[in-house]
């Protein structure tokens, strides 16, 4: 049965403050966003909004931490990392404070909204910080278990936090694992690396190139930093082309660090990066007309194999 | 947690004095350093350290400390000599001022200066998160209170009139801001620059219960800081006018010397005007 990524979070929310976890919650207007009205219910006192200043938001997170809380924080991706980048970065990671940043929605999500309400450069933006945890849950399973993994675990965390409801992934049920690869599907030659909760679309694309004789890989990356770079190399090794799917761009995603890896030990692997176009944004159109332009739905990432598999003969 | 020196305003002063002579001492043996900066904050700095905030050197972490915050990061020099002055750390330290593995940066650093409660340096940082400390402390019904120190010029900065909307909608009255208002920044004249008069009613205006003082004067400040109201749910702002450079006459209100720092004859000038 399918769950919203949203939903898995606040119920783990709702479970830790029932707990006894000091977790208080900011939200900057964005109480609808986060859906965590269930928890603002049971736990209105742990609940702060600041009202629609994503810079406030930040450093108030910064400074109950200091207070000894835990504080999350959650609002749209392209709010919490574009107008309060500076906190992030200061407040956040410079400041090694114990705040758990939640960017909601992230990508295209906000589709026909636009660019403004893109975040396609959240991954870029946190790889460049240092001291901080960077994840995107691939399904909701795993988003509860990372969640509740930052909660106990001292120290500064991004989520990307996709907006979509899915179902529970089979690779997910052994638990989560800071730095870890997810293998979905073992295949030759060619792998798709897919960020989040794209890899739904890459598993299904998998199956369909498997009824055409095209048996490839799916490895879902959940963990940007830490990452467990010998088992992405081992991984790299054992095919010949990749193919990195992201609602990102290009550019300084999970595609750029897969580039980087094959460049630095020099390990051969022919790349090819699926996500929103270097230097563009994404058109103000439905999230899935999106996905469809830059061939991150199932039908794209099938005929991106299908070329790649032309030039590599899978 | 009471403070641990409780001294009056006649003992401050000798603090203060101290303190600047460290300043001076310290910036010019390191070569660099924001003078000015750290002249006009001294005696705001000497009246909470040793008398008002509730900390003490031997328990830097204890959880029950009242929280300072140096929102003008800049001014890390005055807090690092204040903070010797009161034991946090010894004095050799000092020496060691902005050298590549010193414990004392260019601006402060929490990981690496005991007593400092938080990283600043780009402005307009502190307020959100002192509005942040001072609302986890109500929160969990602690009775520590939050201090922070801005300057003047990084009131321009948007995200300080952000904070102080929300340290007046929830109430915090354990939330104590002081402004150093010296009324010069990094290139010019404040109101030159940008206008940010009338402070005082600005302030009211945001729900604050607003008092003034002569910045560079311990007996006012400490006047003004025990007139404070407990428990009237409206946050605190201490509009203290300052002289920056204070202290030493060739420094004192001169843009010039928001960064710079004293060389040959000038230090023993500005060490004799100490003495």
């Amino acid at each position: 049965m399918k769950k919203g990524m949203r939903e898995a979070m606040v119920d783990v929310m709702i479970d830790e403050a029932q707990a006894g976890t000091n977790l208080v919650v900011l939200v900057s207007d964005s109480t609808s966003t986060s859906k965590i009205k269930p928890f603002q219910e049971k736990f209105g006192g742990k609940v702060v909004n600041v009202g629609i200043a994503e810079q406030n938001l930040v450093g108030a997170a910064a400074g109950m931490a200091l207070g000894g809380m835990i504080p999350i924080t959650a609002n749209a991706a392209p709010f919490l990392l574009g107008r309060s980048n500076e906190q992030v970065k200061n407040d956040i990671c410079y400041s090694e404070t114990n705040v758990k940043l939640v960017g909601l929605n992230p990508g295209f999500a906000y589709g026909a909204l636009g660019p403004t309400h893109h975040s396609i450069d959240d991954i870029s933006i946190m790889r460049g910080f240092g001291s901080i945890s960077i994840f995107s849950p691939q399904d909701p399973r795993e988003a509860a278990l990372l969640f509740r993994h930052v909660l106990h675990t001292e120290g500064p965390v991004y989520i990307r936090l996709d907006s979509i409801s899915a179902e529970n992934l089979a690779a997910t049920a052994v638990g989560f694992l800071p730095g870890k690869l997810t293998i979905h599907r073992q295949g030759e030659q060619l792998v798709i690396l897919a960020l989040g909760t794209s890899v739904h679309h890459c598993i299904a694309a998998a199956e369909i190139l498997q009824d055409a004789g095209i048996h490839i890989s799916v490895v879902g990356v959940s963990s940007i930093r830490p990452m467990d770079y010998d088992q992405l190399e081992q991984i790299l090794n054992a095919h010949e082309t990749v193919l990195t799917v992201e609602e990102h761009s290009v550019h300084g995603g999970l595609g750029s660090l897969v580039a980087e890896v094959i460049a630095e030990r020099q390990l051969g692997t022919r790349l090819k990066r699926s996500g929103i176009d270097e230097g563009t944004f994404a058109p103000a159109s439905p999230g899935n007309a999106i996905r469809t332009h830059y061939r991150l739905d199932t039908d794209g990432i099938v005929a991106s194999v299908k070329e790649l598999a032309g030039k590599v003969q899978v | 947690m009471e403070n641990s020196h409780l001294l009056s305003p006649d003992n401050i002063k000798e603090k203060a004095r101290n303190i600047r002579k460290k300043i001076i001492e310290m910036n010019s043996h390191a070569g660099e350093g924001h003078t000015g900066a750290d002249l006009s904050e001294t005696d705001i700095l000497a009246v909470l350290y040793f008398h008002v905030l509730g900390v003490t050197p031997k328990r830097i972490d204890a959880p029950d400390r009242d929280r300072f915050v140096l929102s003008k990061g800049h001014g890390a020099g005055g807090l690092y000599c204040t903070l010797s002055e009161a034991g946090f750390f010894d004095e050799s330290w000092l020496k060691t001022y902005l050298k590549p593995d010193s414990r004392l940066p260019g601006h402060p650093v929490r990981q690496k200066t005991p007593g400092v409660e938080f990283n600043t340096g780009a402005l307009g940082h502190g307020l959100p998160v002192a509005f942040g400390l001072a609302l986890s402390a109500k929160k969990q019904n602690l009775p520590w209170k939050t201090y922070v120190l801005l300057g003047d010029g990084e009131l321009a900065e948007g995200s300080n009139w952000e904070a102080a909307m929300a340290a007046a909608h929830y109430k915090l009255d354990n939330l104590i801001v002081i402004i150093d208002r010296n009324t010069l920044q990094l290139a010019d004249r404040t109101e030159t620059i940008m206008q940010l008069e009338p402070l005082q009613k600005k302030w009211e205006a945001f729900g604050f219960e607003v008092h003034c003082a002569n910045g560079n004067e311990p007996e006012d400040l400490l006047n003004v800081f025990h007139s404070l109201q407990a428990g009237n749910k409206q946050p605190k702002l201490i509009l203290a006018r300052t002289i920056k450079g204070k202290g030493i006459s060739f420094i004192e209100d001169k843009a010039a010397w928001h960064h710079r720092i004293p060389v040959g004859d000038e230090v023993f000038a500005a060490i004799k005007e100490l003495e």
